[in-house]
């Protein structure tokens, strides 16, 4: 009778033990993920918080006399005679007109600088959209300079002392005015999204970057998808299982383990030196990057093509398939989620990739916008870094913008990899 | 059916291999030799799993191929089709021919051997495809159907065939997959007598199945008869009794008898067959 | 299908060949100092000609250079930034590869500040202290070199803050720290007359004297991040920073520049050449390029116009101190006419 009492006394202080510790465990869980939890919070509160108002910009709307003889001084109506004629100039007297008081050459400086340098080619935008306008006095918007464009949106304080802020107290004044005068404006930047890279921040957008980080994907993904699948379905199905295709293995999963900027240097010294491909291209990117990303795409395909139950591939071989035919018309298309999940999740890092890049040319100031695979790009995440070391206060939140797009593309794609899955999950 | 008559013969007429002589069997009017194997063995790697194997399969028949666990009997059945071939490691010696041609000739291709020799697995395995496209994959591997309509009336003949049709008539495009363990059974074999085999085997195909799609598929196995030879690979005496119509015992890697059914299970020659009837192991 | 597209992709190498296709872009490369000036020029050029933007990267001035002189052809740069004028061994370097004519260009003057936060007093100081705070070496009480054993700035001289020496500058890759070396640490290095007297002797270990900082952990290497720079002096009130003077301009709100020898880091002063810390900027052009890659001629003369490098300039706005009016004509009539550059 007692044995079987404190046997039970025993059983039920261990159990309490028990308990605790698998509430302890539960909580450590809990506690890890709310860590993880707080710190993408925190991630997006920062960028957020730095990077939204990015999206919007200050503007200025000026009546410029699209003066005719000044434009058009033999009245011929070539756009090329009007393209040369001085918008500059027009603005400058606009600005002129606006605050007749302003003397001294000093001050007059200071006054031009209140619209954004920019200001000249959109003028001579609007008189080519326009031909009407001229001969005109017209009131038309044009992009405000990033100092106002920091005062406005409350960067730059009115209330600290004069020689601790860049706007000087006149500015302040005829900043003033004309925002009582309804001529400041904020609208949405739609530059931002048009524009490829600027040193004026004003003019500065993401479209250069978008626009390279597309080419340079797109050659990625028609490289290292094709190989990549190919190699894992040789590896899996058709390999010998000697001791070459062992080395073979050890070295794919080292190469994934290889950091990334070696692939940088394997460009240069090979792509651009010894091939002669053109320097910051998309065209090499996307060759460094896919080799980057093929052991990616490799190492998901084997374990896709493996998960493939091998009862199937038994029906397959009994109804008289070849070896071949049992891995193109039932392992490879039931192996497709995995093998396309792993394809997104290796281009949404290549995506991210920088440090190869800086090898091979595309860490530069690129302006105009890449039309083809040949002509000089960068990509995102470089277009970030390079805003990040600019001194122009306005930078800063416009790198916080930029990261927001970035950070937009990289969910957008990884919710396409789950979606994919999803949706070609099959049961059996 | 064979008489004790005929049984006295089969041992008079047996040539130095254990079987019957090529005139024996022509003057007696013995059913067509489908397959014949002599001496076959089966290496995985170092351990032998098969100890000289000589059996005969008779077409228009069932054979039933029984014995305990792991005595060899799905070995020898996946011989004969050599879906071996697949596993690393498997060596395979002996005769096998089937209908005279010898089954591992460096010029036959297994692919050919497959269309002729199909296989229905121990777990319905049906691909992830719609019911139709489920029982037209072997024609159109194959290339054996014409047109489309010519593809639809195979399908419709197998279906019908595997007792299948009436159930899955208005919905081929249903997926295979979504149907009850023994129509997916059945399903396959469709699949299996698509593509017009000569011999059909099958490897416990009722182990997963309840009683009553097992009952369904014996019955399915009769009406087979009449058209392709099968052998059936089973654990269970008592489906061997009911379905076959010549037995082969295997213990150990061995074949230990083998005969007409009624035979076997009444007067089995050798002991350990006899203990392995009763029941005294298994 | 991979096989086709590896063969078009080899294809397609191959006919970027050395001279197959003719860039049509300048590139230029080379110091991190000079690159808002030389991307700036870039833009405008871009915009107000027909010609494609260049493409400015920004190597570090001993990077560009040694991809400058590395060869004459379209997979090689055509224009090169420097804080620095280029050295003898690298013209040398030039020569062995073909490169034998170039042109250089002064751009302007650029100031190296030692700034605080605005929260702070302004410091006033010499670069003789500089050379005693920041050394990796200094003379010790009987002359002889010591390992430096002053923590805070009142160990080096009395008249300065009691606070711990704290400096954050860019690292050795920098041209910037190699100027703010020359200029600074040497400066108030040469000071000593037992040093002086050693540049005679043993130029080498003079230089090594004279350009090593410490590494105890005073000076702190913070990147090329400048703007990484003056937020740590904002949160940090008694650390100081080193960095060129077009960030104490568009950052002057938040920090101010410490005087040296009585000199405050202003627009004036550096143009005038009485703040002691600055140093001329370079360009240098292949002319070989000339002709071939179309728009440098009417690049150099985007940049040498007085509205660009003029004293109320576009580049002024951005932070550069302009030459005299008399040496900015000079360099406007050699990048005219493209003559070769003598050392």
């Amino acid at each position: 009778m007692t044995d079987r009492s404190t046997k039970s006394a025993k059983v039920a202080a261990s159990l309490r033990r028990r308990h605790a510790a698998e509430r302890r465990f539960r909580l450590y869980g809990m506690g890890a993920v709310a860590f993880a939890l707080a710190c993408l919070g925190l991630l997006f509160f920062t960028v957020v918080s730095k990077g939204y108002t990015a999206f919007q910009q200050t503007y200025v709307k000026l009546p410029i006399y699209f003066d005719a003889g000044d434009i058009d001084p033999k009245n011929s109506g070539d756009p090329k005679v009007w393209a040369k004629a001085n918008y500059q100039g027009m603005a400058k007297k606009s600005l002129r007109g606006l605050f007749p008081d302003v003397k001294k050459r000093r001050d007059k400086r200071a006054l031009y600088k209140l619209a954004s340098s920019g200001a000249a080619y959109e003028l001579r935008a609007i008189v080519r959209e326009n031909p009407d306008l001229v001969g005109t006095t017209t009131d038309v918007w044009v992009t405000a300079d990033d100092d106002v464009d920091m005062f406005i949106k409350g960067y730059i304080r009115g209330d600290v002392a004069e020689n601790e802020r860049r706007i000087s107290n006149k500015e302040m004044a005829w900043i003033e005015a004309l925002v009582a005068d309804g001529r400041l404006e904020k609208r949405f930047n739609t530059t931002f999204f048009s524009a490829g890279d600027s040193r004026e921040p004003e003019l500065a957008g993401v479209w250069g970057a978008a626009a390279g980080s597309f080419f340079t994907l797109l050659v990625t993904l028609a490289l290292a998808f094709p190989i990549g699948v190919a190699a894992a379905i040789y590896l899996e199905e058709f390999a010998p299982k000697n001791k070459l295709t062992q080395v073979i293995e050890i070295n794919i999963n080292n190469l994934a383990a290889v950091p990334s900027i070696v692939f940088g240097l394997l460009g240069l010294a090979v792509f651009l030196n010894f091939i002669g491909m053109p320097r910051s291209a998309p065209l090499v990117g996307g060759v460094v990057l896919a080799l980057m990303t093929l052991p990616t795409i490799i190492i998901a395909g084997r374990a896709a093509i493996k998960s493939v139950p091998p009862s199937i591939r038994e029906a397959a071989l009994g109804l008289g398939a070849s070896r071949s035919q049992v891995v193109f018309h039932h392992v490879l298309p039931l192996a497709m989620p995995g093998v396309l999940t792993g394809t997104i999740i290796g281009m949404a890092q290549a995506l991210g990739e920088t440090a190869p890049l800086l090898m091979i040319g595309m860490v530069a100031f690129i302006v105009d916008i890449p039309g083809g695979f040949t002509d000089p790009a960068t990509v995102l995440p470089v277009q970030i870094y390079l805003w990040a070391d600019s001194p122009e206060r306005a930078f800063v939140e416009r790198t916080s913008a930029a990261i927001m797009v970035l950070l937009g593309f990289l969910i957008m794609m990884n919710l396409t990899a789950v979606w994919l899955r999803k949706k070609f999950e099959r049961r059996w | 059916m064979m008489t004790a008559e005929t049984k006295t013969t089969n041992e008079a007429h047996m040539d130095e291999d254990g079987g019957l002589t090529d005139d024996t069997v022509v003057s007696m009017n013995l059913p067509h030799l489908t397959f014949r194997t002599r001496n076959v063995e089966v290496f995985y790697g170092e351990t032998q799993a098969l100890f000289g194997i000589d059996l005969d399969i008779f077409r228009n028949q069932v054979t039933a191929l029984i014995g305990p666990s792991g005595c060899g009997k799905s070995t020898y059945l996946r011989c004969l089709n050599r879906m071996n071939d697949t596993i690393d490691g498997c060596c395979v010696t002996g005769i096998i021919e089937l209908d005279g041609d010898d089954v591992y000739d460096k010029a036959l291709d297994p692919v050919h051997l497959r269309a002729r020799v199909g296989m229905v697995f121990q777990k319905a395995n049906p691909f992830p495809k719609s019911i139709y496209d489920n029982t037209a994959y072997g024609p159109r591997l194959h290339g054996l159907a014409d047109s489309k309509a010519d593809l639809d009336d195979v399908v419709e003949g197998s279906l019908t065939k595997a007792g299948l049709w009436d159930e899955v008539k208005d919905r081929l495009d249903a997926p295979g997959t979504g149907l009850s363990g023994g129509q997916q059974q059945r399903l396959c074999i469709a699949r299996a007598i698509a593509v017009e085999p000569d011999v059909i085997l099958m490897d416990e195909p009722c182990s997963a199945l309840d009683p009553i799609a097992t009952a369904r598929i014996e019955e399915l196995m009769d009406e087979l008869r009449e058209n392709y030879t099968i052998v059936i690979v089973t654990h269970s005496m008592q489906q061997a009794a009911r379905v076959s119509q010549r037995t082969a015992f295997f213990h150990l890697g061995n074949l230990v008898e083998s005969g007409d059914t009624e035979q076997i299970f009444t007067k089995p020659s050798d002991q350990r067959t006899q203990d392995y009837i009763t029941g005294r192991f298994g | 299908m991979h096989k086709r597209t590896l063969m078009l992709a080899t294809l397609a190498a191959f006919t970027f060949g050395d001279h197959a296709i003719a860039r049509d872009q300048i590139r230029i490369v080379g110091s991190s100092t000079v690159y808002p000036f030389a991307t700036t020029v870039a833009e405008q050029f871009g915009k107000s000609t027909g010609f494609k933007t260049p493409v400015v990267e920004s190597t570090g001035s001993g990077g560009g250079l040694k991809l400058f002189c590395s060869g004459v052809g379209v997979e090689h740069p055509d224009i090169t930034n420097a804080s620095r004028r280029i050295k003898k061994s690298e013209v040398e370097k030039c020569h062995k590869n073909g490169v034998t004519s170039v042109t250089e260009i002064k751009v302007g003057y650029d100031g190296i500040v030692m700034a605080n936060s605005k929260a702070s007093a302004v410091m006033t100081i010499t670069r003789k202290q500089i050379f005693l705070a920041l050394a990796k070496d200094v003379p010790g009480p009987d002359g002889k070199l010591i390992a430096n054993p002053n923590k805070t700035w009142r160990d080096v001289d009395a008249n300065l803050p009691n606070v711990k020496i704290e400096v954050l500058g860019p690292p050795p890759t920098s041209g910037t720290r190699d100027a703010f070396a020359e200029l600074a640490l040497e400066g108030g290095c040469k000071k000593f007359p037992a040093i002086k007297a050693m540049k005679k002797k043993n130029k080498k270990s003079y230089k090594a004297v004279c350009h090593s900082i410490r590494e105890d952990g005073a000076y702190v290497e913070a990147g090329e991040n400048d703007v990484l720079i003056v937020r740590k002096l904002e949160a940090n009130p008694n650390a100081f920073g080193v960095f060129g003077y077009s960030f104490l301009d568009q950052n002057s709100d938040k920090v101010q520049g410490s005087l040296i020898e009585g000199k405050k880091p202003t627009f004036e002063n550096i143009a005038e050449g009485a703040y002691p810390v600055s140093r001329p900027l370079y360009f240098y052009v292949k002319n070989a390029h000339v002709g071939s890659v179309p728009g440098i001629k009417e690049y150099l003369a985007e940049f040498t116009a007085d509205k660009a490098w003029g004293e109320e300039g576009y580049l002024t706005d951005k932070g550069l101190i302009p030459m005299p009016e008399a040496e900015r004509n000079k360099f406007k009539t050699d990048a005219a006419a493209f003559n070769n550059l003598s050392m």
